[in-house]
């Protein structure tokens, strides 16, 4: 599971330059949470683009996360990026007014999606292209906000596990008090990924390393000294979550069906 | 120099519109030695699905590649068109004997030879992923590629016709045989150029990277590399590799060219992911040189491989 951070920043940086090249855009802009991956995306966007050509835009509801805006910011001036700071509580709130509930993760859906619908709407004001910043954990368990969190145009971490981001972003410069953080999805406070998702991330990614990148059957997984809950925790949320990793299916009745047999690449004419 | 547009943009750092010659092995032993050889090789990122831009492209290395000294300029798979075409496969596709459009690369031919890639329709309808060498103003040689990869993220025979033979031909550094990505890695094609007489094999390229360790560059450049040891030193002759770089729909191609002389020694490699033409110098000698030590190619046997593969064919068990 080790990675060359530097040979892995080269092809990341690549990637952005030429996809943003071949979109059009000169800018990108991302969400910046004060966590691990939203900055490692934040140091990659700005050594492949120059600083002057990325922003962050700061999200918080209200101040209830205090110290992760504070961090959120102080990567945009350590990067050198141009960042903003917005936040959602009004909009939030107005919703919730009129129509109240008391589930935490349907309200931190909502702030998700709701930090989307700014990062898309700042996206056409700034002319700038979005940078997701889900890992290849949190995709294969779906521990995101479908149109929320994973909403984007590009993903440059997609394809790197947590622990592996974090080895990237020491690499990177990232800062040691960002890179120890405990991981969250910031959906209340004392929420941890962690304790939701019931592993801790190096048994996550060591699990999801064998079954997807090696091809290993959960019994041979169990076989070898694996924990079986575990495995099949991992095994279950991998399968319950593929919606969030698919375009819906379209119920085909013509000759030719967008998602079916109309194929083209997305870099078509690029 | 090629045009603006046509930049792996913008450069990562140092980058040299011309690489470095490489020179290698230029002692002679006698007059009536075989001569040296300079091969240019492009690691290019085309456009995909655009035709017209990628033609300028190849003009504008060709032309590039013809002001170095090249003699041979070698681009990588489907140069001409892109990898990822899917169904853009039937849009980009030319009859390269009649399209007028490959006029401007078979007119450069007369100066400098050339080997390129491109979706070929063959006039009913079949598309195939085709290897073309042109020389002399004309197509001396069209391999169309046998081995397409369809499993995980390649999807070739969904898209392409499947090309039926191995064949070498003369050209004026001697007998080449043109292979495409992934029947390198079959060796049985490799074999067939070797008991066709080759004494360079061609094999053009759009390898993804894939694979990663704690070490730089991808897994699967070093299975490329141990191919291209094991078939140049048994078949003592020379194997060019020509591998493209750049993204399409988030998969890289991992560059990593080249050489290996008929000694199964890396002569010349190109570093990962560059896009970028370079010269390289090849010393012909050394396929004599190689022979007189090593006699795999005098004491083939190719009647045995065919008599004993029409007995394993017969008998089909799995």
């Amino acid at each position: 599971m080790k990675i060359n951070p530097e040979f892995v920043t080269r092809i990341i940086t690549s990637f952005l330059r030429e996809e943003l090249k071949k979109l059009g855009f000169d800018q990108a802009i991302l969400g910046l949470s004060g966590g691990l991956d939203s900055s490692v995306v934040a140091f990659l966007a700005a050594r492949a683009l120059g600083p002057e050509r990325v922003i962050g835009l700061i999200l918080p509801y209200g101040d209830s996360f205090i110290q992760d805006t504070e961090d959120a910011q102080s990567v945009a001036s350590l990067v050198g990026c141009r960042s903003r700071l917005i936040d959602i509580q009004p909009m939030i709130d107005a919703y919730f007014s009129l129509h109240p509930t008391d589930n935490l993760i349907q309200k931190g859906n909502k702030m998700a999606r709701e930090r989307m619908s700014i990062l898309y709407d700042y996206s056409v004001r700034e002319k700038a292209l979005i940078l997701g910043t889900s890992n290849k954990s949190e995709l294969l368990i779906g521990y995101g906000t479908i149109h929320g969190d994973m909403a984007c145009a590009l993903n440059p971490l997609g394809d790197l596990y947590k622990t592996q981001v974090r080895e990237l972003g020491a690499w990177l410069g990232v800062p040691k008090k960002i890179l120890q953080k405990k991981p969250t999805a910031g959906l209340w406070p004392g929420q941890t990924d962690e304790a939701e998702i019931g592993l801790s991330y190096e048994e996550l990614d060591r699990i999801l390393y064998e079954l997807v990148d090696l091809r290993r059957s959960r019994q041979d997984l169990i076989a070898n000294g694996f924990d079986q809950t575990k495995v099949n925790r991992v095994w279950e949320l991998m399968k319950r979550n593929e919606f969030k990793r698919r375009m819906p299916p379209i119920v085909k009745v013509s000759a030719r069906t967008v998602g079916h047999d109309f194929l083209y690449p997305y870099d078509w004419d690029r | 120099m090629q045009g603006e547009e046509t930049e792996f943009w913008p450069a990562p750092s140092g980058f040299s519109k011309v690489g470095q010659l490489w020179r290698l092995f230029s002692f002679s032993l006698n007059c009536d030695n075989l001569m040296d050889m300079k091969v240019a090789i492009v690691q290019l990122s085309p456009h995909l699905g655009l035709l017209e831009k990628n033609l300028q492209l190849h003009q504008n290395y060709a032309e590039e590649a013809l002001r170095s000294g090249a003699e041979l300029l070698v681009f990588p798979e489907l140069s001409l068109t892109g990898y990822t075409l899917k169904d853009l496969t039937a849009e980009v596709a030319i009859n390269p004997w009649k399209d007028p459009r490959l006029d401007p690369l078979k007119d450069i031919s007369r100066k400098i030879d050339l080997v390129l890639g491109l979706v070929e329709e063959n006039g009913r309808g079949l598309y195939f992923n085709t290897a073309l060498y042109l020389s002399q103003g004309n197509i001396l040689h069209r391999h169309r590629k046998v081995f397409l990869p369809t499993f995980g993220l390649f999807e070739e025979g969904k898209f392409f016709a499947t090309g039926r033979s191995f064949q070498t031909f003369p050209t004026r550094f001697g007998r080449v045989g043109l292979l495409i990505c992934r029947d390198f890695l079959h060796y049985g094609a490799s074999y067939l150029l070797f008991a066709g007489k080759a004494d360079l094999i061609i094999v053009i390229s759009a390898a993804p990277g894939r694979g990663m360790s704690a070490q730089p560059g991808f897994a699967s450049s070093q299975m490329w590399e141990l191919m291209g040891e094991a078939i140049s030193r048994f078949s003592t002759a020379f194997v060019i590799y020509c591998n493209r770089v750049g993204f399409e729909d988030g998969v890289v191609f991992a560059g990593g060219s080249f050489i290996y002389d008929p000694w199964g020694k890396q002569i010349w490699r190109a570093p990962d992911l560059e896009a970028n033409l370079w010269l390289i110098e090849l010393d012909l000698e050394e396929l004599r040189q190689a022979r007189k030590t090593w006699s795999f190619l005098r004491d083939d046997k190719p009647e045995v491989i065919l008599h004993s593969l029409e007995r394993t064919i017969a008998k089909d068990e799995d």
